[in-house]
């Protein structure tokens, strides 16, 4: 049974890393929380699910299309949301706040165009399940598997290889910096939310297509996992994210197979309370606050 | 400026009222209210979307009842809150509602401070209406009037059953009932060993790690207590993890949108209820074809007991001869009580014969229904 709850539990953390990850994005080149993340993360869902209702797609394509759905409302948001507020120099927070509003317009449109019930994918897309030995592994599962860690390590690869990755990076360490040395921030910013949004409406759509559970208040307990993630694995920090998530999913998975469902929720934020209290940089981050 | 506009408004108040007074003294137009609590949006949003269409279909054929109708979202302050609205802003004679057994178990405590008869149509976890006597009552089976002719014929039709492990979500008040008290009772009765009981939670997305749980126990049979969202899923789960073991459900997800959710996981579940759509009986069936042609989808046991409990009031208050008037209201409240105290054998439009016992809970033959095909059918 361990095989599997850990199995379980690999399949939960990875789409948790793909929230945290789009979060660690965000915070790294702001410095700044994304309120309304988990809200991008519900679209993408229910992009997905269009695509498949109406183009009678498979997960594949409904993955493609929420990938660039998301990427393109993420854009809006910074646009609409963030710059402008930036750019006549606000409080710190203020463009914190104006996201938590997105966040609520994204989930009352949502809640007129879809209805707040909660709805799944067709059936035609049911997963085909091997056993392997004592684990049950399933279409989806490896869907969800294959597609986070491709987009990890393409992630992975954009930072560090190419210059826009780079870009990205100098204007993490430092904004100011950067512009001097003639990079457009307002671009690298752009492209950061593009990046992160594409990545939370995946982890949608295969949240939607494993547990078959879509609805306009999805985003909000996700939204908050993801974040904590994100402080767990060590602020804007994307290694942390990845490996906080999984973490976290794991974690969570073993405390409902070993001790009891209602404490879910309370156990992954005591450990989570517990780690922050002997490494309040998070697990990856470095003396200081790294960015 | 102050006073003056105090004085038009008291001036405007006094007229409204004496309007209103005047009104509803010719007794040919006076309606009795009566306020009406229901999820139409959050949890239970599909329940209540039911009983939106049976309110219209009861609202087309009279105007005896003039309704106050708010949406609880299933959530128990606002079902507090909205029943204090009701009694004392919107004076009510009576109230229909609210859905869950969670809500009501706290609404109605308010309901008897406020001397007002309280009535919920699908509450069905046991002694919520014993507690509050006498003004709360339920046309609701309570699940332990259900469960023990479930599982009997659960049993019945699977022989071989001999322990089960029983998946329960205790953040919903009748879920946990049935899935830690009532069914347990009932199979222990029957001989048959519970290894274990996993909760969850409702809203909880990811079921993987509860079935995993329940397969290494390897039972012979799956029970589960939920409502239809959380209960599909499960279902949907246990399926996909490769167990085939009968499913035994309770209540809770009686609603089309559990055979929706689930698709083929839904096949061969077993629940109960005391109405069901393809019920061959004329009445039944002439009021589900009429309820589809206002509907897309078939009618759940929410909206033919929302309708029932309407014409349960509605006849109550013609045959207590109530007045509408708000000098009246205490009057007319503690009639519709002794009314409602008093229903015995009426024939519900929908459900049938219907007695309210001593606890001011509803009497009727409950039925076994299980998914065949994508529809509940009963089990004969």
């Amino acid at each position: 049974m361990l095989l599997q709850q850990l199995v379980n539990g690999l399949m939960l953390g990875s789409t948790y890393s793909l929230i945290a990850i789009g979060y660690a994005l965000i915070f790294g080149v702001l410095g700044l929380v994304h309120l309304a993340h988990g809200e991008v993360f519900m679209m993408g869902a229910l992009i997905g699910l269009q695509i498949v209702l109406w183009m009678k797609a498979g997960p594949v394509v409904a993955l493609v299309g929420a990938l660039l759905g998301t990427a393109v409302l993420g854009v809006l948001i910074e646009l609409i949301a963030f710059r402008p507020i930036r750019a006549r120099n606000g409080p710190i927070f203020a463009p914190m706040v104006s996201t938590i509003g997105v966040g609520l317009i994204l989930q009352e449109v949502a809640t007129k165009a879809f209805g707040g019930e909660q709805v799944g994918f067709p059936h035609r897309l049911e997963p085909v399940t091997w056993r392997l030995g004592p684990v049950t592994i399933s279409s989806v599962q490896l869907l969800i598997l294959g597609t986070s860690l491709v987009l990890m390590l393409a992630l992975h690869l954009w930072v560090t290889r190419t210059r826009m990755g780079m870009a990205m990076r100098a204007s993490a360490e430092s904004t100011l910096t950067a512009r001097l040395l003639g990079i457009s921030t307002d671009r690298v910013i752009l492209v950061t939310f593009a990046v992160a949004s594409a990545l939370a409406g995946a982890a949608g759509v295969l949240v939607g297509l494993s547990f078959n559970a879509i609805s306009p208040f999805m985003g909000i307990d996700m939204g908050v996992k993801g974040l904590a993630i994100m402080l767990l694995g060590g602020l804007g920090n994307i290694y942390g994210a990845m490996v906080g998530g999984l973490l976290l999913g794991a974690i969570e998975v073993l405390s409902v197979a070993y001790l009891a469902s209602s404490y879910r929720d309370a156990f992954v934020f005591g450990v989570m309370i517990l780690i922050l209290l002997f490494r309040p940089q998070g697990l990856f981050g470095v003396g200081r606050v790294d960015r | 400026m102050v006073p003056c506009r105090l004085k038009l408004f008291a001036l405007a108040a006094l007229t409204l009222t004496l309007l209103g007074g005047l009104g509803s003294a010719d007794p040919a137009s006076a309606q009795v209210k009566i306020g009406v609590l229901m999820p139409l949006s959050g949890k239970g949003a599909s329940y209540g979307a039911h009983q939106q269409v049976a309110i219209k279909m009861f609202q087309d054929k009279g105007e005896a009842l003039k309704l106050v109708i708010y949406d609880t979202r299933g959530e128990n302050t606002d079902a507090i809150n909205l029943t204090r609205k009701l009694i004392g802003s919107d004076h009510v004679v009576a109230i229909v509602g609210p859905l869950f057994s969670g809500e009501s178990e706290v609404s109605f405590p308010v309901a008897v401070q406020g001397k007002t008869p309280i009535i919920t149509p699908t509450s069905a976890k046991p002694g919520i209406a014993a507690a509050n006597r006498p003004w709360a009552f339920r046309n609701a089976l309570t699940s332990d009037k259900l469960d023990g002719a479930l599982v009997d014929r659960w049993l019945a039709a699977n022989p071989g059953i001999k322990k089960v492990v029983i998946l329960v979500d205790t953040k919903d008040a009748v879920s946990k009932s049935d899935g830690s008290i009532v069914l347990p009772a009932a199979l222990k009765e029957r001989g048959i060993a519970i290894l274990d009981s996993i909760s969850f939670q409702t809203g909880d997305i990811d079921y993987s790690a509860q079935v995993t749980k329940a397969k290494s126990w390897n039972p012979d049979g799956l029970v589960v207590a939920a409502l239809y969202n959380e209960g599909a899923n499960v279902v949907r789960e246990l399926r996909k993890q490769g167990l085939a073991q009968p499913i035994v459900a309770g209540l809770g997800i009686m609603d089309p949108r559990f055979i929706e959710l689930a698709g083929p996981a839904a096949e061969g579940v077993m629940t109960v209820n005391d109405f069901w759509t393809d019920n061959p009986d004329p009445a039944v069936a002439k009021w589900v074809a009429e309820y589809k042609q206002r509907s897309p989808t078939p009618p759940s046991n929410a909206a033919a007991l929302m309708y029932d409990t309407l014409d349960i009031v509605r006849a109550c208050a013609e045959k207590s001869g109530l007045s509408g008037k708000p000098d009246d209201l205490e009057k007319d409240r503690e009639r519709m009580r002794d009314c409602l105290a008093k229903v015995k054998d009426y024939k519900a439009p929908v459900t049938g014969n219907t007695t309210f016992n001593g606890e001011g809970d509803a009497l009727r033959q409950p039925v076994v229904l299980v998914v065949r095909k994508g529809k509940f059918e009963s089990v004969r």
